[in-house]
Order: C-alpha cells, then sequence, then structure tokens
C-alpha cells in the first residue's frame, strides 16, 4: 500500500449527547486524494463522526488534525471550515437566493473575493454539475438532484481540500440518485479528498478507496472495498452486510 | 342615542378639523412601530444569543414591558422623565409606544429566526462563514419574511394604543374627540365618530396586510 500524504488524522476522538456516547475513541486516518465511505446502521455514529471533522458538534476529548495541524475549535474554525466542504442530507440551499448566488455567496462573504471572478467561477462550477440553464433559478424550482449538485458545487466555490458528504442520497427519489452520484464519482476522480457516509452499496464498491464500518459509536473495521464486502474479518460486519446487500 | 342623521350632519361638519389629528396618529403609530422594530430586532437578537447575560437582558426587558400598562409608561417617559431630557410630547409618546411594542415584536422576531431550519445557519457555517455573517446574510432575511403578517398585526394595536397619548394632551385623534365632547356635552356623537375613524383605518390595513400575506404564500416554497 502507497502512503499517502496526510489530510485528516482523527485520534481517540469521544462525543457524547447528554448520557448516550455516540462516539468511543475514534482513530481515522485519511491521505490526500483518498475516499473514504463510511458505513454502519443509523445510530451508529457516522453522521456525528463527519460533523465533528466540519466542527458542527464540538468533540468532548480527542484529537483532530487538519493537514497534520491539530485543530482548536475556539481559533480556527471558520478557517477550518472554509478547507473543509460538507453536503447535507437536506441539501440546506437558500431558498431566498438563486442558484447562481448560492454559490458565490460564501466566496464573497467570507473570503471577500472579487465579484466578477467568483462569478465566473460560480458559473464554470455549475456547468460542471449539469446545470448551466439554473444559474437564475430559484431553488424551489429544482429537483431533489439538482438541489443536491448545487449544493455540491456551493461547497466547490470555497475550493475546499475536504468534501464530506452526509448521506447525500438520502432524501432523493429512486430515480435521482444517479446524478448525484455521478457527480461524486467525477470528484473523486478528480482527487478530491472525500468521506461519504452513504447506504449506497454499489457506489461504495465502485470509488471507495476504504470502507469504514461503524458500530456503536466504533470503526471496527475499515478496508478495501473488496475485502470489506467479500470477506469481511468481524462478525458484525458481516452480519450488517448480509442485511443491506 | 344620537340618530344616524345627526352623526352623519357632526361627521361631515367635523370633517375638517380630523385631518391633523389623524395625521398626527399615523405619525405616532409609524414613528413607534419603525422604532419599535428596531428594538424589536436588538432585543430577539439577545434572545437568541448563546450568552446567557445578553438572554437575561432580553427577558428582563420583556418582563418589565409586558408587566406594566402602557398608560403608565408613557407618563414615566414624559412626567417622569422630564427633568432629566424634555423629551416632547410626541417623542415622550412615541418612544412609549416603541418601547411598548419593540417587547412584542422581540417575540415576533425571535419567533421566526427560531422558525427558519437549522440546517441553514449549520450549512452557512459548513462554508467558512462566521455565525454573524450567516445571520445577517442567510437567517434574517428569511425569517424577516415571516415576520410580516404578525408585524402588520402588531401596527394594528400600536395604531390603537397610541390614543393613549391623548392622556399626556397631544392632539391626536382620541383627544379631538375628547375635546369636541367637552365642548358640546354630546359626547356619545363625537366618541362614536372617531370610534369609525379607528374601524376604517384598521379595516384598510387589515386589507393590506391579508394582500401581503397572500402575496408571501406564493414565493414560500
Amino acid at each position: 500500500m502507497e502512503k499517502q500524504r496526510e489530510m485528516i488524522r482523527v485520534q481517540n476522538l469521544k462525543k457524547s449527547f447528554g448520557k448516550v456516547e455516540v462516539l468511543k475513541d475514534v482513530t481515522l486516518q485519511v491521505g490526500k486524494g483518498e475516499v473514504v465511505v463510511l458505513i454502519g446502521a443509523s445510530g451508529s455514529g457516522k453522521s456525528t463522526l463527519i460533523r465533528c471533522i466540519n466542527f458542527l458538534e464540538i468533540k468532548d476529548g480527542g484529537e483532530i488534525y487538519i493537514e497534520g495541524k491539530s485543530i482548536d475549535p475556539k481559533k480556527d474554525l471558520t478557517k477550518v471550515r472554509q478547507k473543509v466542504g460538507m453536503v447535507f442530507q437536506h441539501f440546506n440551499l437558500f431558498p431566498h437566493k438563486t442558484v447562481l448566488e448560492n454559490i458565490m455567496e460564501a466566496p464573497l462573504i467570507a473570503k471577500k473575493a472579487d465579484k466578477e471572478e467568483t462569478k465566473q467561477e460560480a458559473l464554470r462550477l455549475l456547468q460542471k454539475v449539469g446545470l448551466s440553464e439554473k444559474a437564475d433559478a430559484y431553488p424551489s424550482s429544482l429537483s431533489g438532484g439538482q438541489k443536491q449538485r448545487v449544493a455540491i458545487a456551493r461547497s466547490l466555490a470555497m475550493k475546499p481540500e475536504i468534501m464530506l458528504f452526509d448521506e447525500p442520497t438520502s432524501a432523493l427519489d429512486p430515480e435521482l440518485v444517479g446524478e448525484v452520484l455521478e457527480t461524486m464519482k467525477q470528484l473523486a476522480q478528480e482527487g478530491m479528498t472525500m468521506i461519504i457516509v452513504t447506504h449506497e452499496m454499489g457506489f461504495a464498491k465502485e470509488v471507495a478507496d476504504w470502507v469504514a464500518f461503524m458500530n456503536q459509536g466504533k470503526i471496527i473495521e475499515m478496508a478495501r472495498p473488496q475485502e470489506i464486502f467479500n470477506n469481511p474479518k468481524e462478525e458484525r460486519t458481516r452480519e450488517f452486510l448480509n442485511r443491506v446487500l | 342615542m344620537p340618530s344616524i342623521a345627526h352623526l352623519t350632519e357632526e361627521f361631515l361638519r367635523t370633517l375638517p378639523f380630523f385631518w391633523k389629528p389623524l395625521l398626527l396618529t399615523f405619525q405616532l403609530t409609524i414613528a413607534s412601530v419603525i422604532v419599535g422594530s428596531i428594538i424589536g430586532l436588538f432585543v430577539a437578537l439577545l434572545k437568541v444569543s448563546k450568552l446567557p447575560v445578553a438572554r437575561f437582558i432580553a427577558n428582563a426587558y420583556i418582563m418589565i414591558i409586558r408587566g406594566t400598562p402602557l398608560v403608565v409608561q408613557i407618563f414615566v417617559l414624559y412626567f417622569g422623565f422630564y427633568k432629566v431630557i424634555d423629551l416632547g410630547q410626541f417623542w415622550s409618546a412615541a418612544l412609549a409606544l416603541a418601547i411598548h411594542s419593540g417587547a412584542y415584536i422581540a417575540e415576533i422576531f425571535r419567533g421566526s429566526i427560531q422558525s427558519i431550519d437549522k440546517g441553514q445557519m449549520e450549512a452557512g457555517l459548513s462554508l467558512g462563514m462566521s455565525t454573524r455573517q450567516t445571520m445577517r446574510r442567510i437567517i434574517l432575511p428569511q425569517a424577516m419574511k415571516r415576520s410580516i403578517p404578525p408585524l402588520g398585526n402588531q401596527f394594528i394595536l400600536s395604531l390603537k394604543e397610541s390614543s393613549l397619548a391623548a392622556f399626556i394632551a397631544m392632539d391626536e385623534l382620541f383627544s379631538l374627540a375628547r375635546r369636541l365632547s367637552a365642548e358640546t356635552f354630546d359626547e356619545m356623537t363625537y366618541f362614536l365618530i372617531v370610534a369609525l375613524y379607528y374601524l376604517v383605518i384598521v379595516m384598510a390595513f387589515t386589507y393590506v396586510v391579508h394582500i401581503m400575506e397572500k402575496r408571501l404564500a406564493k414565493g414560500e416554497a
């Protein structure tokens, strides 16, 4: 196995909501350009893990390193989030802004970027996700799949080094899942570092460099997709895969 | 009970006198709603703040204002502060009304802000925008839109409450009705006439709010 430059390292991460311990000592390393897919039953802590990496949830214990640097949630928050994009299950587009404005908002406001350059970049990203003709549309007029592709373009506009996907296709009608997965696949091929929470096992097999299986707040097995799907080491991984495949 | 003919006759006769007080009532109401909205927005932001001190200040303000009669608040401002700064009649009344409606408007804004899906704040934060930037650019514009119908109702309340300014001898609508009654001893006539003025304005404004609500409903996804 070739050693990649480390992009994210999560060390002994702990997170509780009240008395419920959602993450128990999670350790995970992701190299530059790698795609890691997190699988596991609902409630196993997958979403909480990636939300912690983006500091939408603040960890109770452990360390998170981005590009080798330990992150202090009190100081580096907005800077880190500019490097780490996030795509949500429910898109969370800004309904009062057009598609183009959605994409331009963060670069203009958070980075104080040049307006014309930002616009050109936004149009380029829209073309990339195949939605050039929707630039002036409002989110309410888009299908779920289109919304999610705009959300991906919006994240990319900040030129992130890492993209996190929190069940990006779970809220979509079945016939719209493909177009979003296709966009993500393209992104993976371009060398984006990605952590993806998904129930799309076919996609995991095809695109993931690593598949991590989470159970009750722990990563209990992480391996190459063909290994984990064909020959899981852990009994609980096998049980889970038998249920979903 | 005055006859319809008498009421109509008096209504037409006194029409020219009502022009100025009517204008003053409008000025009072508009000034108090604008200033009240600024106060309300500020207090609403304190209320949704993470800082316990900010929330305490907001809650104390709302408690004191909602717990005391408006007429007392107007008197405190007009007579009480007279020796410190003389605000004059108009601004004593307008500010009292503003501080009063501000407490209610704060609750309107707080409700609208909290009604915005929390995914909106998360999206803003995840893009590297600060809490403040996301509040200003993403949450507040959506919350303001949702606040318009209840703000319309607050405007109607403020309009009616402005009649209390008569008690610090401002020449607004109600004050004129009191003067005309005192001059003629024909109290019922003038109080009914002034009631009609208020009623017509409120009905007209209710209609405007209704139209706006319909328009806004169309825009929602």
